[in-house]
């Protein structure tokens, strides 16, 4: 339960940090700061392969960096990374330190109370996973309800269970290794996590497949401080330019489906 | 498995160095701070004794991590601290605080007779308290201090919630790229047992270095 912990501090220090701000003159837009400066600086958290992590030479790397990186290029604008865990992300993008993040971040209802969301650049795909000799069905997410449940929290995995089965018994963790490690041990029965990010933690083994699905209905999206309009339209029209050149799809066969 | 881990220990040595500069910087800062409060509680005026009191009551109740997120995102807004600054700041202050009780212990049992004795010789009560006191204070203070000092070395580790990759948050970072957490995890966990370890060992010599070996019998 430390995390819930850690959250409601973070929720508290949002709160103050929004009441410091909102006593600040009004200023300019932050596409106009971002393209002054040259740069934006963007907020990740780099333990969550595929999507986003420290590669050999200890570089940013994964879809969602590559993806950032293009649409920068296209902004005319250079990428400056921050690797935040993810509990503190949207923290640290309200309090101002980053100008938007991208780290496969589901567009909840929730967070956009917090943050405005882009256009999604990912449909969600949801996997779950069962210990490799487990002999557990499943057929619909529901069924999880039956076993014990391993998520990742501040994730819509952990939302999705706690609305759906508030009866179940769930371990939430920190990292979606974490949950990976516990249900090889046998600690926990299920693991509920992203399909593309499960993908390279079957093909270690110990672990398969039980069912692919989409449990929120909820795509990934690029958050930007509450009330960028001009931003948030600059960062869509190159989204939606990406999706129809076929650069994501490419993107998305290169780094989430054919993994060595 | 071991190849990939191993090319990734520059890195981690790196995250090393970041971890020690953090903690030193801490203790550093702690240990000016510490001092002044715990003088402030035994010899300052009702005035400075409330301050000190207070500031120690609220630092050592805050969980450090609060202390750290109020200093870099809600001061953020007036002053653009980097990660590694705030987390000095942050860690320094809370320290300041233990090591402030740490002192207040060391000081008040330097036996009343040394204080008499030295005012006695015509030292001014200042005098008595820098070259008298605080020296004996010291050597009292440091099995205690030890303590700090691996606290804040492990402490160090929060720093990766405002962003910056020292130790902890590389290891999680090249755990994740491995998938290999129990390995990097345990690499980790051996390099912050060899700084506190390292740590312990200095003071200890320190500690048996400043020994006064007639004080002892004397009390």
């Amino acid at each position: 339960m430390k995390h819930w912990r850690l959250v409601s501090l973070l929720l508290v220090v949002v709160l103050l940090s929004t009441m410091v701000a909102a006593c600040k003159p009004k200023e300019k837009s932050k596409l106009d700061q971002i393209m002054e400066a040259g740069k934006i600086v963007v907020g990740t958290s780099a333990d969550y392969p595929p999507f986003e992590y420290m590669d050999e030479n200890n570089e940013f790397a994964g879809f969602d960096v590559v993806l950032m990186n293009e649409i920068a290029k296209r902004m005319g604008v250079s990428v400056e990374w921050q690797d935040i865990s993810f509990d503190g992300l949207i923290g640290a993008l309200k309090a101002g330190k980053i100008d938007a993040i991208i780290a496969a971040m589901s567009a909840t209802p929730e967070r956009d109370k917090e943050v405005d969301f882009t256009i999604p650049y990912l449909e969600g795909t949801d996997a779950i996973l069962v210990a490799e000799d487990s002999d557990i069905v499943i057929n619909s997410p529901e069924d999880m309800g039956k076993y014990k449940i391993g998520v990742q929290s501040g994730t819509i995995h952990e939302q999705w269970v706690d609305e759906h089965l508030p009866d179940a018994q769930v371990s939430r963790y920190e990292r979606a290794d974490q949950a990976i490690m516990d249900l090889k041990s046998g600690r926990i029965d299920v693991v509920a996590m992203d399909y593309y990010a499960a993908q390279a933690y079957i093909q270690q083994g110990g672990i398969k497949l039980a069912l692919t699905t989409n449990l929120s209905g909820e795509n990934m999206a690029i958050a930007v401080p509450e009330g960028s309009t001009e931003l948030k339209a600059k960062l869509d029209e190159i989204i939606q330019q990406l999706k129809d050149e076929g650069f994501i799809d490419k993107l998305a066969m290169e780094y989430l489906v054919n993994q060595e | 498995m071991l190849k990939a881990a191993s090319e990734a220990l520059p890195y981690l040595a790196e995250g090393t160095m970041y971890t020690i500069a953090i903690s030193v910087i801490s203790l550093f800062v702690g240990l000016i701070i510490g001092v002044l409060l715990a003088m402030m509680r035994v010899y300052g005026g009702r005035l400075a004794r409330g301050f000190a009191s207070l500031y120690i009551l609220i630092l050592r109740g805050f969980p450090s991590l609060v202390t750290l997120f109020i200093v870099y995102f809600v001061f953020a807004s007036s002053v653009n601290l980097s990660p590694f600054l705030a987390g000095c700041f942050a860690l320094g202050v809370t320290s300041s605080a233990y090591q402030a009780e740490i002192f207040r212990g060391a000081i008040q049992a330097v036996s009343q007779g040394q204080m008499m004795a030295a005012r006695a010789l015509g030292m001014s009560r200042w005098q008595a308290i820098v070259h008298i006191i605080l020296p004996q204070a010291f050597r009292n203070a440091i099995p205690g201090w030890s303590n700090e000092a691996a606290v804040v070395v492990k402490d160090s580790s929060l720093v990766y919630a405002v962003g910056l990759a020292e130790l902890l948050r590389r290891s999680q970072q090249v755990a994740a790229r491995l998938r290999a957490p129990l390995l990097i995890f345990a690499i980790a966990g051996l390099i912050y047992f060899l700084l506190t370890f390292a740590t312990n060992r200095l003071l200890s010599w320190l500690e048996e270095r400043l020994r006064i070996p007639q004080m002892l019998e004397a009390r």
